[in-house]
């Protein structure tokens, strides 16, 4: 009994020492603006006339962060709400998450002692993430044309707690070159930027490293080009990387997603149903092992 | 438990409900005011007659300041839940969007998410029913956060009767509807958003600024620490008569932010039948309330006799991991030794009527049965409130809004026994309780518009008795100002 005890006390005092790592955002999955049409990129067709888009979007995600075998955030659930207000080529928008349940496993993982998230709707029944403010332009090209060309920028607005890893506890951006084009049933979208986040928590494993690349591109093919209707699907490929370690192993996530979406075609307000399903390509640095997101948006501008 | 925490988290999503920061829902906007959607109307770019979603906001900034005044004593026997004596000056600030979407013949889902920042006056301790200001949430912070406060699904089941124009606002999209019909609504809100509504009284960020005119302030509405929960509500309309149904999870512990998701062994139950009336030409409303709560808490008559059988079953010894407020009184009952569930009831009585056009009075009381503590909202356990709300349409200021009010909030004899042994009832408790009265407010307000979307209005309150103690008197004056807009 009394070797128990010392053992458990030397155990104790060898955790005790262990660097503690702190929480971070690990979402990598950023939902495109209510009204981009993707899941994650953006179509660009921003109408010139007056207009908007309501949004929600409930996703699942499954180990996005696992350190050394350590399933520091093993299940996440949230609703993504957003809307925005697009004219003549401009759209803003807010976005705000929901994080409904965030679980995970606390433990020792490469001589750093992690505490796993507890985040469920009975013991934070109102909690909402990082509230996102974003701005895109379309600053060539017309919608549906084969090649457009634009920018967008997205503030995130801390909020939460960073045990939750639902949040930096700081403010950050990411600033966009954006791409999409229509080419008969074909549909193509594309991202290059960097997201600027202050928070760097080098050396801890899986955690921010600072500013980080962000890419992606997405392709579809419109199966029904219906009256009333229409639906798309094809993959979307993103990831992101940390500048100061670009392409490290560890400072890289990649992720793929299937996408279909189902768009109501036609004048005045319209709905859109998003699907999506996906995993790691390269499974680290916050990239789920696997993900669905399911959504539903109304949109619709003058003269649609 | 991972999975019945997802489970739960579906649940709470798919059916979502409404809620309102410590309550009331928002006020319906003015058709000559201006906001967002009347503005896309005017350009021919929405339907406000049928509408498949629409997006309102406010602000609201509220900074009140007490006057010093003079009691006796302010904290007896190490208690910490007085109303302090000197001068002080509080503040809230909220900003809400609110959005709504058609998603079905019938359906609507609403998601209001809402940003505070506060700072109370007396850190929240130490009034009873009489709260000064409404927005006050119990868990906020200087510091601004962005919270949920409602997500919820409203489902209305047309039954027949004369068809009328519902009007596009806030958390209610435009539209037709039956005189006859029943409204489900479910998820994420507050009960108050469906009950216990007045409309003389309307949205407090229009109107008071005191809790008091709120709700019943005996009404303890199951809800977490903001005023919101998940739950359900259900609602009979058959011309002149409504009747509404709710139940609604609890806290897990009194006054916390952490819901207790078994509803099916603790809720809040409340029960509503009302009648609409014209008399000499003019709107009004009775409605009577019921509530019962089961919910986990203590009995203040258990709590004594705790103590009393053994006084090291006190207040400052409470059990490791218990639930209690802090108190390092060794001579006091706590709650935390007798804390199960319980069953709190009340009955109480609202009607409203307008006199003459824009000019409306009210009149509220409850009973509770007063034997356990509070659990959600405010230490009272009766209530009586009357007063005037009137628009400035009599004196060509159509959004202007005045009004004056006076409440009265009582305790029952066991909530003052335990009082005076000095225990603590979460915001009150001073240590010690020799005179009991009655506390009391009166507030009076005018409410200036200013461009149609922002109001500017005056206020002064005077409080007496805090804490239902008639040695601390008062009178306490509280003179606040607020500015509101819409959007």
């Amino acid at each position: 009994m009394i070797v128990g005890a010392l053992a458990l006390a030397l155990g104790s005092r060898e955790a005790a020492a262990q660097p503690a790592a702190q929480g971070f955002a690990f979402e990598r999955a950023y939902p495109s603006a209510p009204g981009a049409g993707w899941i994650v990129m953006d179509d660009l067709n921003i109408p010139d006339e007056l207009g908007g888009a309501l949004a929600i979007t409930l996703g699942y995600e499954r180990n996005p962060v696992v350190v050394s075998g350590l399933a520091v955030v093993s299940d996440a659930l949230h609703a993504d709400i957003g809307a925005s207000i697009h004219y003549a080529r401009w759209r803003y928008y807010v976005d705000i998450d929901t994080a409904l349940a965030v679980s995970g496993a606390s433990g020792l993982a490469s001589a750093y002692a992690y505490t796993a998230p507890s985040l469920d709707p009975s013991g934070h029944p109102d909690a909402i993430t990082d509230v996102r403010l974003g701005a895109d332009v379309r600053v060539l090209g017309q919608p549906g044309d084969p090649l457009r060309i634009g920018a967008g920028a997205q503030l995130y607005a801390p909020n939460d707690n960073r045990a939750n890893y639902t949040t930096d506890g700081t403010f950050r951006g990411v600033i966009r070159a954006l791409v999409a084009g229509d080419h008969g049933h074909f549909t193509w979208a594309g991202q290059f930027g960097a997201h600027v986040r202050p928070l760097d928590d080098s050396p801890t494993p899986g955690s921010p490293r600072g500013n980080e690349l962000v890419l992606g591109l997405a392709g579809g093919v419109t199966l029904c080009p219906c009256a009333r209707w229409g639906a798309v699907i094809g993959p979307e490929l993103y990831g992101a990387s940390a500048l100061r370690a670009l392409f490290g192993s560890s400072t890289t996530a990649f992720e793929g997603l299937l996408s279909a979406r189902l768009e109501q075609r036609g004048a005045g307000q319209r709905v859109r149903i998003r699907l999506a399903i996906g995993s790691a390509l390269h499974h680290e640095f916050g990239a789920a092992e696997w993900r669905v997101l399911a959504g539903v948006e109304l949109f619709g501008h003058a003269g649609s | 438990m991972r999975a019945t925490a997802v489970g739960f988290a579906i649940a709470c999503l798919l059916a979502s409900a409404r809620a309102y920061g410590q309550g009331a829902p928002p006020a319906p906007h003015e058709d000559d005011a201006f906001d967002f959607m009347n503005v896309l109307a005017d350009r021919h770019l929405h339907d406000l007659a049928d509408e498949a979603w629409n997006a309102y906001g406010q602000f609201t900034y509220i900074t009140s300041f007490k006057a010093p005044f003079s009691p006796p004593y302010t904290n007896a026997n190490g208690a910490v839940n007085s109303f302090t004596p000197e001068y002080e000056r509080g503040f809230t600030g909220t900003f809400t969007l609110f959005f709504g979407v058609k998603v079905w013949h019938g359906g609507e889902v609403y998601a209001v998410p809402e940003l505070i920042s506060e700072h109370a006056l007396s850190n929240l301790h130490g009034l009873g029913g009489a709260i000064e200001n409404f927005e006050l949430q119990k868990t906020g912070s200087v510091t601004p956060s962005v919270y949920r406060s409602r997500l919820f699904l409203r489902q209305a089941f047309d039954l027949g009767g004369e068809t009328s124009t519902k009007s596009s606002d806030p958390m209610q999209l435009g539209g037709a509807q039956t005189s006859r019909r029943i409204v489900i609504t479910a998820g994420n809100f507050t009960v108050l958003d469906v009950l216990g509504k007045n409309n003389v009284l309307g949205d407090p960020r229009q109107t008071f600024f005191n809790i008091a005119f709120m709700a019943h302030s005996s009404w303890d509405f199951a809800s977490d620490a903001r005023g919101y929960s998940f739950g359900a509500t259900a609602e009979l309309y058959w011309d002149r008569w409504a009747v509404r149904v709710a139940r609604m999870a609890p806290p897990q512990n009194p006054n916390t932010l952490a819901i207790d998701p078994h509803i099916e062994r603790v809720h809040g139950d409340a029960l509503e039948l009302a009648h609409d009336h014209e008399l000499f030409g003019q709107p009004g409303a009775v409605r009577l309330l019921g509530y019962r709560n089961r919910v986990f808490s203590g009995r203040f008559d258990d709590a004594i006799a705790a103590y009393e059988a053994d006084p090291s079953k006190n207040a400052a010894s409470c059990p490791l991991g218990s639930y209690n407020y802090g108190s390092t009184n060794f001579d006091a009952p706590d709650f935390c030794w007798v804390r199960k569930a319980n069953v709190k009831v009340g009955i109480g009585i609202d009607a409203e009527q307008y006199v003459a056009p824009g000019v409306g009075v009210f009149f509220r009381a409850m009973y509770s049965d007063g034997q356990s503590e509070v659990d959600a909202f405010n230490s009272a356990d009766r209530d009586l409130s009357f007063g005037a709300v009137a628009k400035g349409v009599l004196w060509h200021r159509p959004l202007d809004v005045t009004g004056i009010g006076l409440q009265l909030s009582s305790i029952s004899n066991e909530h003052a026994r335990f009082l005076a042994m000095g225990g603590i009832d979460n915001f009150i408790g001073d240590g010690k309780l020799g005179t009991r009265g009655a506390e009391g407010v009166v507030e009076g307000f005018y409410s200036v518009n200013l461009l149609r979307a922002i109001w500017l209005a005056a206020d002064l309150q005077v409080i007496w008795n805090p804490a239902y103690n008639a040695d601390r008197a008062g009178p306490i004056v509280i003179p606040a100002v607020k500015v509101h807009g819409e959007f």
